[in-house]
């Protein structure tokens, strides 16, 4: 019994880092499978595009199979951090525009060559750039995407709404008539996730703010800046008179498209694929428009979120990797995309679908090296919380949550 | 014995006797030590081994860089001066010791008093509660979290419906992941709840240990329910309390899965940690594990000075068996 206590208590500590100083002795290429990280946003949007580039891929090198592996936002850069340790790393990974500074940094991923991917000349620049360290490629763009509102149509006619809000104030004002038509208790006509950064960001940098700036080679959090204060009392403002959704929660548990195919919800911000999942009953009566500005005619910076597709240094198999990579983003993939509603990794297939008109006033997250700490630390999060719940002024979050961000983006 | 030894040699006459006899009792002597080689051997390779990396790790600065090159850079004990500077620790660790004060309470408590109950009421209730703690013991902790989940679940959670229908205040749409207090508190009763079969039944089976003529001899003597308890029944079970509080106590104070679950890795923050969390969080999201290493062997260092106790306490009851 002693004893079992003792291995207990002591291997409990100690398993986690065995699995981080193992070697990667172990690893040997499964013969003849190429492994591929996806996030679970292309299995539950568009598996066939996966499905298509699969059947490319192994026409091309007969005798290959592709294993799709799909992978939660929230936990997937520790697993790969588990593969980079203990070996069985994918061949191919999928990474959020806003992480692959610090893997590129660390010498995660295998250098590419960009010309021999479709339409790179044309890639957006912003999402070219999120791939590129030192001059060179290590992600390509596979697809990036703007935040839209999602609305029922149905409803906005039923509260007398007759043209789409052009500012702040309108939204607002809809809104309220909207609450006033008496949908149930926990109806929102704006559903917004408390703590749903993305959204709360927009704000922020709609009254010209910024999450940090840098000078000097140093980074400093400004969220305690004049305008991101007001900024940020906007949405304070703007979520308690619209929004019933729980003031901590972040936008993903549960899904906003869930509450909103559950009928509580008349607005829903999010990527414009969100539409995917509005449920047969609203399917008809839904529809979506750009966030609208506190200025009147002008839309509401959208966050541009983006994903690269890298190979692993760590990969037995480097060029088919790279070979898959090239059929995933390849122009007829890239079209299919974006009839998907998402924004293709090219300027040559762009159009005016209402996600690329809304990517027209776009912001994103400093591109610093530690960023991806300021993300997964719920910095962000954490003040949205206190300021909604009321525990602390906006001044007085914005303001420690600033701190905050400058320690962490600077390494500390 | 060697001076003996020294003697024959020297005499020299029996010398072909005398060497068997030797080689015979250093046979003898070594067995005891061939026996304990395989427990020496498989302690060291499973225990030994990982704390020694451990403990080298410790020592490095092992960052994603070094993770891809398999190379850490020596440090010395920076990783710990950082961790002992940093005023989360010592925040992360008062939080944890007030948490498993708390959690050990509630659990040993409730434990006895349904050992208590278990002693008290008819043979089908008796199999009837057995049966519900043995089921409680069996839930694997994921899924035991995701029913709280839904319980407690903003939206729609049976919770908050329950709770406004009995009148106890309007709870629709009450948050109960909003502050720390309140998170700590639905993973205090997620991990109580989950311990309590380990207590009552282990309290149970040393209640009946307790002689019946004891407590009728008290009854006689007109002691009341609550002396009896006192002086009767606690004596005897005080063996087994210290031993499910010093194991409760090791198991509360490094509790991860419970928390990290149920909080949701997106409610984490410096404000609501446990040194689990602390641990993971510093170790593994943000990729340093060399001062992850460092915190886990404070950790360590710290749960090992429970056990002290602990095994002082096993020990003692052998030699008094």
């Amino acid at each position: 019994m002693r004893s079992r206590v003792f291995v207990a208590a002591i291997a409990a500590v100690a398993l986690g880092v065995v699995a981080a100083t193992a070697s990667a002795g172990q690893q040997r290429a499964q013969a003849n499978k190429l492994t591929v990280w996806l996030q679970v946003d292309a299995q539950s949007g568009w598996p066939e595009i996966v499905a298509a580039a699969n059947t490319q891929f192994q026409q091309d090198h007969p005798g290959w199979s592709v294993d799709v592996q799909y992978q939660n936002w929230t936990d997937h850069l520790q697993k790969f951090d588990a593969t980079l340790a203990g070996g069985n790393s994918p061949d191919v990974i999928e990474m959020g525009n806003t992480e692959m500074t610090k893997y590129m940094a660390a010498g995660a991923f295998a250098p590419l060559d960009k010309t021999t991917f479709d339409n790179s000349a044309k890639w957006l620049a912003g999402l070219a750039k999120s791939g590129n360290y030192g001059g060179k490629t290590y992600g390509v763009p596979y697809y990036a995407g703007s935040r839209v509102a999602t609305y029922r149509t149905d409803l906005f006619a039923k509260a007398g709404i007759k043209k789409l809000p052009t500012s702040l104030a309108e939204l607002t004002t809809a809104a309220k008539k909207l609450m006033a038509t008496g949908n149930g208790k926990g109806f929102s006509p704006v559903y917004v996730g408390g703590e749903d950064w993305y959204v709360a960001m927009a704000f922020v940098y709609d009254y010209g703010g910024t999450i940090a700036r840098t000078q000097g080679g140093r980074w400093y959090g400004a969220l305690d800046s004049p305008r991101a204060i007001k900024g940020l009392t906007a949405y304070k403002n703007f979520f308690l008179a619209a929004s019933r959704a729980s003031k901590t929660n972040d936008g993903t548990k549960p899904n906003p498209y869930d509450v909103y195919a559950q009928g509580s919800a008349a607005v829903i911000v999010g990527p414009s694929w969100y539409s995917c999942c509005v449920g047969a009953k609203y399917k008809t009566t839904t529809a979506q428009f750009v966030l609208p500005s506190h200025i009147k005619g002008q839309s509401m910076p959208g966050f541009l979120g983006g994903s690269d597709l890298a190979v692993p240094v760590t990969s037995a198999n480097k060029s088919l990797g790279a070979d898959w990579i090239k059929d995933f983003t390849s122009t007829s993939s890239e079209k299919a995309l974006r009839a998907k509603g998402n924004i293709p990794n090219t300027t040559a297939l762009l159009g005016s679908s209402i996600n690329e008109r809304a990517a027209a006033r776009s912001w994103f997250v400093p591109t610093a090296k530690h960023w991806v700490d300021v993300e997964n630390g719920n910095i962000l999060k954490n003040m949205l919380g206190q300021i909604l719940t009321g525990k602390l002024t906006v001044k007085q979050a914005a303001s420690s949550a600033s701190d905050n961000i400058t320690s962490v983006l600077n390494g500390a | 014995m060697a001076q003996a030894e020294g003697t024959a040699v020297a005499a020299g006459a029996s010398w072909p006797r005398r060497r068997r006899l030797s080689r015979d009792r250093i046979l003898r002597g070594s067995v005891p030590y061939v026996l304990i080689l395989p427990v020496v051997a498989a302690i060291g390779a499973i225990l030994g081994y990982p704390l020694y990396s451990l403990v080298r790790l410790s020592l490095q600065h092992y960052g994603l860089f070094e993770l891809i090159r398999h190379q850490g850079q020596w440090v010395g004990l920076d990783n710990f001066a950082s961790v002992l500077r940093d005023p989360v620790f010592w925040h992360t660790l008062i939080r944890t010791v007030v948490f498993t004060a708390v959690n050990v309470a509630l659990t040993i408590g409730l434990g006895t008093l349904i050992a208590l109950l278990l002693t008290r009421v008819s043979a089908w209730a008796r199999v009837l509660l057995t049966g519900g703690l043995v089921l409680v013991w069996a839930t694997p902790v994921v899924v035991a979290v995701q029913i709280w989940y839904w319980m407690t679940n903003y939206q729609n959670g049976v919770l908050n419906f329950v709770l406004t229908r009995l009148r106890i205040g309007d709870f629709f749409q009450h948050d109960w992941y909003a502050t720390t207090f309140s998170q700590l508190g639905l993973t205090t009763t997620l991990v109580v709840w989950g311990a309590l079969p380990f207590v009552a039944i282990s309290v149970y089976a040393s209640l009946s240990q307790v002689p019946h003529e004891l407590v009728e001899a008290a009854e006689i003597d007109g002691a009341r329910p609550w002396r009896i308890f006192m002086d009767v029944t606690l004596p005897i079970l005080r063996p087994i309390l210290r031993i499910v509080t010093s194991l409760s106590s090791i198991w509360d104070f490094g509790v991860f899965t419970q928390p990290f679950l149920l909080i949701t890795q997106s409610h984490i923050h410096p404000g609501n940690y446990l040194m689990g969390i602390y641990l993971f969080e510093e170790g593994y999201v943000k990729t340093d594990f060399g001062r992850g290493a460092a915190i886990s062997l404070l950790m360590l260092l710290m749960v090992a000075a429970m056990s002290v106790f602990y095994v002082r306490k096993m020990v003692r009851m052998g030699d008094g068996e």
